[in-house]
């Protein structure tokens, strides 16, 4: 992969501290057009915060966020997703009281013109052939697997070059994470890059092609995910310790 | 008008909107005058609740105090016609309207300047705070005169009943409301401001400019509640502060939307004029029990229906609509 060379997102000395206590004092990091990028680390370590920064829904306290070569460290969310950063937030968090088509939609809410987002729909509906079937249904009603999808198509809608996850496998059944890893190369295939924030650290490493380890709010390791996979170092982060 | 989601809703609610409106405009021909006038408090009622609506029941920031709006409508136009004495009664009435709504849209725009930024129920409570500022301004600044009163020009033209006159004026501005909620509802905008109700976080992960919109959606909702409060001070044709920073107002509007289904436009309609109806025709000689049986009936209501008369509705279209799928497996 385009390790380093071309820089689509460009992370540096990030931190951010809520009230006083630190919970992100020092992360750089980089994604490259086309890549899969793992982001590891235990409960508490500044994934969530950092990529929220990234997306724009944080001010960053300190440090610079690039992203296709402007600066974009103060940009918002309503600029972020424009430019091709979308984020799909931890708890899945899709609109219970519209329907599936309506939450699509609003996927694509930056996009001004009105058929190119039905285009984009279309699209979507023949990606994920079994949110056609429900495009009537609402949201809140659909099953959790059923949920996460959606909120990975709702991301998808604004056509990013970026997609941002967090925590994309929290509280799903074990055969679905691991449809959901599939899912997520097949998006990857068709040319998004991906950022990805798990606890899953194994599924994570699999599928990604490098990783960042986060502990107490600083990048501790970054490398292949191929030679991060067997490595000590990921237990104990995980740990911790 | 640009719609966010392609289809034919939006044109439904507006043919429905024209239609039921010319229905109501042709009933002053056979209602008594009394009748007229309890049919002006219903489109009153109803165009205050829909104007309420545009902010209260798309985004779910409720405002507890929209009789600053009514009121400060009023006192704007009155102070400015007494400013301007010798105006021909037409345009005074024109520019008094136009001034009111800009100025009101203004202060609508200073109050959410520091209280829109603020989530959750923060904003309910400073818009109560506002509106009793509003009325003790008002009340104790002579100049204001809320407390000595102040006259309006008298707009009825000659040859026209103004019970009737009224009624229709009121008609024709609830119209107006209605019609810019049907255009809210369905824009951009419109679906934002649903986002910020469901989930605020999430509309802005998407990209809805959550505080922007919102403010938006106020300065809208301030503007059509003052077109309304100028027209029902010329009704009154004398008004004081007591007489249109009336608390109830500011209840009253969101009685209406709970009643008849909460976030949508027909719901407050339906419950303005349940409410009219109960209040001031099936009750109207009960003077002394009307409130609290008015009272008992709203409680009733709300715990039996939480999602109003529309939610009913809702319910069973939905039960229908599955049925007819299982029926055609």
């Amino acid at each position: 992969m385009a390790h380093g060379l071309t820089r689509m997102l460009d992370v540096k000395g990030l931190s951010y501290a809520y009230a006083g206590a630190v919970a992100v004092s020092d992360v750089s990091l980089t994604v490259g057009p086309g890549e899969i990028v793992a982001l590891l680390g235990a409960n508490g370590a500044g994934k969530s915060t950092t990529v929220r920064m990234i997306a724009g829904a944080m001010t960053p306290q300190g440090g610079t966020i690039r992203f296709g070569g402007r600066d974009v460290t103060r940009a918002e969310c309503h600029e972020m997703v424009p430019l091709g950063v979308a984020l799909c937030p931890e708890g899945r968090l899709i609109m219970p009281q519209m329907t599936v088509m309506e939450n699509l939609l609003m996927g694509a809410y930056t996009q001004r013109d009105l058929a190119k987002r039905q285009e984009t729909l279309a699209e979507m509906f023949a990606f994920f052939p079994r949110l056609a079937e429900r495009r009537e249904q609402l949201g809140g009603l659909m099953s959790g697997g059923e949920q996460q999808m959606l909120a990975i198509a709702r991301a998808l809608m604004s056509r990013p070059g970026l997609l941002i996850l967090d925590e994309p496998s929290l509280g799903l059944a074990p055969k679905l994470v691991a449809e959901l890893f599939q899912l997520l190369r097949k998006v990857n295939e068709a040319g998004t890059a991906i950022l990805l924030v798990e606890q899953n650290a194994r599924q994570a490493l699999r599928i990604s092609h490098r990783a960042y380890v986060l502990e107490k709010g600083r990048t501790v390791r970054s490398d292949l995910s191929s030679n991060l996979i067997d490595d000590d170092s990921i237990r104990s982060a995980f740990l911790g310790v | 008008m640009k719609l966010f989601v392609s289809g034919r809703p939006a044109w439904v609610s507006i043919g429905l909107t024209l239609a039921g409106t010319a229905l109501f405009a042709l009933l002053p021909l056979w209602l008594s005058p009394y009748g007229v006038r309890v049919g002006q408090l219903f489109v009153l009622a109803a165009g205050l609740a829909v104007a309420w609506t545009v902010l209260g029941g798309f985004s779910g920031y409720w405002s507890f105090g929209n009789a600053a709006f009514v009121g400060t409508g009023a006192f704007t136009a009155a102070l400015l016609q007494l400013a301007l004495p010798g105006w021909p009664a037409g345009s005074a009435f024109a520019l008094a309207l136009v001034v009111a709504m800009l100025f009101n849209g203004l202060l609508a725009l200073a109050i959410a300047w520091p209280i829109l930024r603020l989530r959750g129920i923060y904003f309910a409570i400073a818009m109560l705070g506002v509106s009793q500022v509003c009325f003790e301004l008002v009340s104790n600044i002579d100049a204001l005169r809320g407390a000595l009163g102040v006259n309006l020009i008298d707009i009825v033209p000659k040859g026209v009943r103004p019970e009737r006159f009224y009624y229709w004026a009121l008609l024709l501005a609830t119209l107006i409301v209605v019609l810019v909620a049907i255009m809210v509802r369905h824009s951009k905008l419109g679906y934002g401001l649903l986002a910020i109700r469901e989930d605020e976080d999430t509309a802005r992960m998407l990209g809805v400019p959550t505080t922007r919109y919102k403010m938006i959606a106020f300065v809208i909702s301030a503007m059509l509640t003052a077109m309304m409060g100028v027209i029902y001070a010329h009704n009154l044709g004398y008004i004081t502060a007591n007489s249109v920073y009336r608390g109830d107002f500011n209840l009253n509007v969101i009685v209406y939307s709970l009643l008849g289904g909460m976030g949508t436009i027909i719901g407050p309609i339906v419950g303005a004029g349940i409410m009219t109806y109960v209040t001031q025709v099936l009750l109207g000689d009960l003077l002394d029990t009307h409130m609290f049986i008015t009272g008992l009936l709203i409680a009733v209501l709300v715990l039996a229906a939480p999602n109003g008369l529309y939610g009913i509705y809702d319910n069973h279209r939905l039960r229908m609509r599955r049925r007819k799928q299982e029926a055609q497996r």
